[in-house]
């Protein structure tokens, strides 16, 4: 058996330790030793205070338990976002972690809305999502398992604190046997033949050596970019906001959703936790200065701010490749797409599970990097179509950002997209990277592209009776709605940060 | 105001044109939507069989096809999987068995278990953990009502004249119209089939045009812009010969596809006879030489029924054009290989039934179709390549070429990860699924040189139970599987039951 794998991980925020807690966890010490060096002098970034469903794999895989995690980061749930303001002002809609319609129809469902709606039928197609009504309504409770019944027609995320999952996942990560080292780089050394990183040298002057770096340095990517010198690809002029500025305010309704506003100049969210609400304001500096910006989002809290606003600078794009000699880079390190769809802690995780499926040895072989590559390419560019999508099919007129977005040039690949829907109501399926077909209908529809036409599969039934199925389904759904727990209550009961002890799952489904 | 689709106009002949039919019927006539069907003369030979995978069942399913009577009235035999043997001189052979999934364990794939077993020295192959090979070897069929959830399912080999004509009844006692017809002249207007001219002169509009002409490509191949592009390169076989042999006794669970020096002959079990098939390139043999050799490599005496014919491998630029939309092998044809014939057209047909054209003057859907089918073909083709690439027949020239050629890139990829890592890269719209690819290339000899590294997370005794404990499964499973013969039997005697019980 040959000498266990040494890694280490630079930076100790959500993406540090995110990787060391599955490395530890998911691999045996004969195979891999972990060390995590951070400095508690550099801030860490903290993103995603919303997150998307896939990462209940990630702790699932990593041994988390969901009542304990979310207590610990003072967490609520998600059941998705609503988008105010983007499709025009006054306009909302729901993106649901969930299917529009019965669970395995949504091939065809959105046709037949479409037939019932030119039949006269008022309902929004977001009447059919379970998610969309639960989360209006404030209502959530654990989706049954069973793949047939009504009630696994969603599924779930968190809201939590960010800097406290990190903080969680850190004490975990420690009693599993990785070793932390406090102090910041001095200099990165390079074997002089093949580029490779061989250790960093700290300040204290301790040199930490490995055979595996990974890269959590956030923004600065210090060793992926400044080291190894991985150039930037930028996507700014699709993604064009540069700024967000932050500030978390008084504990607000317990809503189950992310919100999403559209602003003059960019976007704002609100992310309500156990214990506060996270607000922030995306924007482009193109359109707005910051320090306006800073006022528009303190302008615009509902609830008394609780700290001073905090400025954020970057800009959207990946580096060309995520791993390059025998270094990985993890979460900023390696690119950056706004937190529109809540995937940054997405993208760190798919990196990590990457990684351990295809770690290598000593030596790197390149058919295993390439694999990975490839995949996280792909993963970055179907997020960022997405996100381009809802700045791309907005319809206000109001301000600069919206008419420069309504009019701009858009990967060929999207516009493909759009025009297919548009005529058609289809859309296309893929196997790997995030957004089925239902999130995608939900911003089409949302921000007003209603197709032209639809499938005549969709009318195989006489027009009186699909009216009211539809309406029998959605009666249905609202029913079943009333009976769950409000969504306040129920993290009390499950998961409340005062609770020392929480109830079994099974006791907290319907 | 838009125009709907209001007919649509199959062209073509045999089982694509009458499952393009028999869907199209279940899906939009429903909508009102008429559906005819323009017959044209047949490919097949009386010693045509169909080898269809296990996925064939959903689409009965779909067109309300009691399987029954493929065993009554197409001499089926349900088949678990396909024997490859002779690929190589060094290795025995092995199945390539119809595994739904993969095999269950510990969430990171058996596979990567069995990795780690064997290079610690288990010495039990691949196959022995695959449900379907073992009841290919055993003779027995994957199929137990009473046990939920197999993991393994039968493909079917299929007389292919008999099955044609119990879907082509079918259909038309559903209400299908029908013209057998030749084609004397196609009318295209830009990218448009504005009417075809039938021999006794009857001229036929339609909206949309289903080429299900096979090869011919009766429409298609007219159409701008859909011209061939070969794949000869790739794969080298040209030529087909077909025969049959006498019937099997007792029938083997599994069909057989053994290489020879010049490309490989299958062997095709049906009820009362077997259909032999040869495929070779003509640039090493002729095909009298075939037939000559073919009693020996065979291992049987062969019936005086050989056809041969050439094998185009081939896909077309655009499978959709306008009106015209081309499905199984009018779109693209490969060797009959994998069996994956009839799955292609049922992948085609679900495709044109989900993109469905809404309106009858615009087609943007086409594009999608394109890039799905071509998808489809290249991951299919690489497949059927990956054959040849590995096999380990050395110092025959054919064979030293296959081998030692360079292999397309999309198949590359997956060579070299698996090669590494045990794992394979899937791309969107496969037909062979990751257990598929495993057995394919730990078949040929391909072996990956690391794990998942979680797999050293199990405790050793552990992991010795698990794989032991599959074994077991697979055996009390197999033992509880009918022989082939007595499948059969028991189908058709149910089914004389239900007559006799309906008078």
């Amino acid at each position: 058996m040959s000498e266990p794998l040494d890694i280490v991980i630079l930076g100790g925020g959500t993406a540090g330790w995110m990787a060391a807690t599955a490395l530890v966890s998911l691999i045996p010490p004969t195979r891999c030793r972990v060390r995590l060096v951070e400095s508690e002098e550099i801030g860490i970034v903290g993103v995603g205070e919303a997150t998307f469903p896939e990462i209940r794999n990630f702790n699932d895989a990593v041994g988390i338990d969901e009542a304990e995690m979310m207590r610990a980061t003072k967490a609520a749930f998600k059941l998705g976002i609503q988008f105010v303001d983007w499709g025009f002002k006054g306009s909302n809609y729901i993106h649901p972690f969930g299917v529009h319609g019965p669970v395995g129809m949504d091939h065809i469902f959105h046709h037949r809305w479409l037939r019932a709606r030119g039949l006269g039928s008022k309902r929004e197609i977001q009447d059919y999502s379970f998610a969309a009504l639960a989360a209006r309504d404030c209502r959530f409770q654990l989706p049954e398992t069973r793949s047939t019944a009504l009630e696994s027609a969603y599924t779930y995320a968190y809201h939590f604190d960010a800097g406290l999952y990190a903080v969680y996942l850190r004490v975990l990560a420690e009693q599993r046997g990785v070793v932390r080292t406090e102090g910041k780089v001095r200099d990165v050394i390079q074997d002089p033949e093949t580029g490779n990183i061989r250790s960093l040298l700290l300040e204290s002057g301790e040199a930490i050596s490995g055979d595996l770096f990974i890269d959590c340095s956030g923004f600065r990517s210090l060793l992926l970019g400044k080291t190894l010198g991985v150039g930037w690809e930028d996507w700014s002029k699709w993604l064009p906001c540069d700024r967000a500025v932050a500030v978390p305010s008084e504990r607000d309704e317990l809503s189950p959703y992310t919100r999403s506003t559209a602003m003059e100049a960019g976007w704002r969210w609100r992310i309500p936790l156990q214990h506060r609400t996270g607000n922030g304001y995306v924007f482009s500096t193109g359109f707005i200065d910051e320090d306006e910006a800073a006022a528009s989002l303190m302008r615009s809290l509902e609830t008394k701010a609780l700290a001073e606003p905090r400025m954020l600078k970057f800009q959207a794009g990946r580096r060309l490749v995520n791993w390059e000699k025998n270094c990985v880079a993890v979460g900023l390190a390696g690119g950056f797409l706004e937190p529109l769809e809540s995937t940054s802690i997405y993208l760190i995780q798919v990196a990590i599970m990457q990684l351990v499926l295809l770690l290598p040895g000593k030596i790197v072989d390149p058919r295993l990097r390439d694999e990975f590559n490839r995949l996280i390419d792909l993963q970055y560019k179907r997020i960022r179509d997405f996100l381009i999508l809802h700045y791309k099919l907005n319809r206000r007129d109001d301000a600069e950002i919206w008419r420069y977005a309504a009019a701009m040039d858009v990967p060929e690949s999207l516009t493909r997209k759009i025009e297919l829907f548009r005529h058609s109501a289809i859309i296309e399926r893929y196997r790997d990277g995030l957004f089925p077909p239902t999130s995608w209908l939900s911003v089409f529809i949302g921000q007003g592209l209603i197709p032209e036409r639809y499938s005549p599969l969709a009318d195989t039934m006489p027009g009186d009776s699909l009216v009211s199925h539809l309406d029998a389904f959605h009666t249905d759904l609202v029913d079943r709605v009333e009976e769950m727990r409000r969504h306040d209550r129920f993290i009390d009961l499950y998961c409340g940060a005062e609770l020392s002890a929480a109830p079994s799952a099974t006791e907290m489904r319907l | 105001m838009t125009r709907r689709v209001q007919q649509v106009v199959v062209v073509g002949a045999d089982a694509p044109a009458w499952m393009a039919a028999a869907a199209l019927l279940r899906s939009v006539s429903g909508a009102g939507i008429r559906v005819r069907v323009i017959e044209l003369p047949t490919l097949l030979h009386p010693a045509d069989a169909y080898s269809a995978l296990p996925e064939l069942a959903g689409f009965h399913h779909r067109i309300g096809l009691d399987e029954d009577l493929l065993f009554s009235l197409c001499k089926a035999v349900p088949v678990a999987g396909r024997r490859f043997s002779n690929w190589s001189g060094a290795t025995p052979p092995f199945i390539h068995g119809y595994d739904r999934a993969p095999p269950p364990a510990a969430g990171l794939g058996f596979t990567q278990l069995w990795i780690k077993g064997r290079q610690r020295g288990l010495r039990t192959d691949f196959e022995n953990f695959s449900l379907a090979s073992v009841a290919a070897k055993a003779g027995r069929v994957p199929a137990a009502p009473k046990v939920a959830d197999l993991h393994a399912a039968f493909g079917y080999n299929l007389d292919a004249g008999a099955y044609s004509a119990l879907l082509r009844h079918l259909t038309m006692r559903g209400g299908v119209e029908s013209t057998a017809a030749t084609i004397a002249d196609v009318e295209i207007e830009g990218d448009r089939v504005v009417t075809v001219t039938l021999d006794d002169g009857e001229r036929v509009e339609a909206d949309l045009f289903v080429d299900a002409s096979g090869p011919r490509a009766a429409l298609i191949g007219r159409m701008p812009g859909a011209d061939l592009e070969s794949w000869r390169g790739w794969l080298p076989c040209d030529r087909v010969l077909v025969a049959s042999a006498r019937g099997l006794k007792p029938l083997p669970a599994f069909s057989q596809i053994s290489a020879f020096r010049h490309g490989w002959t299958g062997l095709f079990p049906l009820q009362g006879r077997t259909a032999v098939i040869a495929a070779y390139d003509s640039r090493e043999t002729s095909d009298q030489a075939v037939l000559d050799d073919l009693p020996a490599l065979a291992n049987m005496s062969i019936a005086g029924d050989a056809v041969v014919s050439d094998l185009s491998q081939a896909i077309r630029r655009r499978a959709w054009v306008g009106n015209c939309v081309a499905i199984g092998d009018s779109a693209f044809s490969l060797e009959p290989l994998d069996g994956a014939q009839l799955h292609i057209v049922h992948y085609c047909i679900s495709q044109l039934m989900t993109l469905f054209p809404v309106e009858a003057d615009a087609f943007p859907e086409a594009e999608l179709y394109d890039r799905i089918i071509r998808r489809l073909a290249v991951n299919l083709r690489d497949f059927q390549v990956a054959h040849y690439k590995l096999n380990r027949r050395f110092d025959m020239p054919f064979w030293d070429r296959c081998r030692d050629a360079p292999v397309p890139e999309t198949l590359q990829r997956k060579l070299d990860l698996f090669a590494a890592r045990g794992r394979v890269p899937l791309n969107d719209d496969e037909i062979f699924q990751e257990q598929d690819w495993e057995s394919l290339f730990i078949g040929h000899g391909l072996m990956p040189q690391s794990y998942d590294p979680r797999v050293d997370a199990i405790p050793e005794q552990e992991h010795i139970a698990q794989v032991q404990a599959r074994l077991n499964d697979i055996v009390g499973l197999v033992e509880g599987m009918a022989p082939v013969d007595d499948f059969i039997a028991g189908v058709n005697s149910e089914q004389a039951a239900d007559v006799k019980a309906l008078g």
